[in-house]
């Protein structure tokens, strides 16, 4: 009979042996625990019957909503155009900053002539 | 990682939006596919929304030193985690109770009979995922529906190995147990 303290643990460990993840050894002795007490052999049906329900719930394909995709290209544009707005903005002031900064520089040099 | 996606992703990088657009439509599937098995399908198109934000903010820190599905994983896993738990504290603030998360599964167009049934356990499946903690959910949904190894699981959940097996193995038998609850509750054990 599995119980006590470590039920949780025997539990994770028959979910294991469903899903062949355990080593040889540890196959070996789940199989034994499987053989020598119902409880367990019904867990490792359950078990195997709920692996296959994922799997198969895996193998679907959903539909992706095409407002997901039109959603995500949009802001992107959007963003983009902002990026580049940006960029284009920061290039102009960069200009005039560079100009004032050459006027400064021929205005210090006529007034020392 | 394929080199169209390598290449894709760079373009994205310097702001190519023809790049971009085909890396939504190319792997949208992904997305959307693990948002709604981890939030359920009413959740997942927002969420799938905010990715696609996220991976164009992010995109010139995409490295290519993993997979680009890798990355996309990682950043629709973590998007989802952070929108369940938004979604739980705003739930407790308003309710002040601890509502556990219904997800609401598409139909089914084949026998109307098998559909029922099969459509039924599937409900009863995924009500009872939804009763999993979220990080253990995320990790079964990558192992058990997405077929992940745990290595990738490790690098997406941003855990160690041994973690990532653990939150598959607790994950497992948190579901049978809320699958044999949900079974007693609807007296069909």
């Amino acid at each position: 009979m599995i119980g006590g303290q470590d039920h949780w643990e025997i539990l994770e460990r028959i979910g294991a042996y469903a899903a062949s993840e355990l080593s040889p050894e540890e196959m070996r002795e789940v199989e034994q625990l499987i053989l020598d007490d119902p409880e367990a052999l019904r867990l490792a049906e359950s078990y195997l019957r709920m692996l296959a329900m994922l799997g198969a719930i895996g193998e679907e394909t959903p539909e992706v909503p095409e407002a997901v995709i039109d959603h995500a290209i949009r802001r992107a544009v959007v963003s983009a155009f902002f990026r580049q707005a940006e960029d284009f903005f920061a290039g102009v002031g960069r200009a005039y900053l560079g100009a004032f900064v050459y006027y400064l520089g021929l205005r210090a040099a006529g007034s020392a002539g | 990682m394929t080199f169209e996606d390598y290449n894709l992703t760079r373009r994205a990088a310097r702001g190519d939006i023809e790049a971009f657009s085909r890396l939504v439509r190319e792997h949208s599937g992904l997305v959307y596919r693990v948002a709604a098995r981890i939030l359920g399908d009413s959740d997942a198109q927002d969420a799938s929304q905010e990715v696609w934000i996220r991976v164009w903010r992010n995109i010139k820190k995409f490295r290519g030193e993993s997979a680009f599905s890798t990355w996309l994983y990682k950043i629709t896993v973590n998007t989802c985690l952070s929108s369940y738990r938004r979604e739980q504290s705003r739930q407790a603030r308003e309710i002040g109770d601890d509502l556990s998360y219904l997800p609401v599964p598409p139909s089914i167009e084949d026998d109307p009979e098998t559909a029922a049934l099969a459509g039924e356990r599937r409900e009863q499946l995924l009500r009872a995922l939804g009763r999993v903690r979220a990080e253990h959910r995320a990790a079964l949904v990558l192992r058990h529906m997405e077929g992940l190894s745990y290595a990738e699981l490790a690098q997406i959940l941003e855990v160690p190995d041994g973690t990532a097996k653990g939150w598959v193995y607790r994950g497992r038998a948190a579901l049978l147990v809320a699958l044999s609850e949900d079974s007693l509750e609807g007296g069909s054990a």
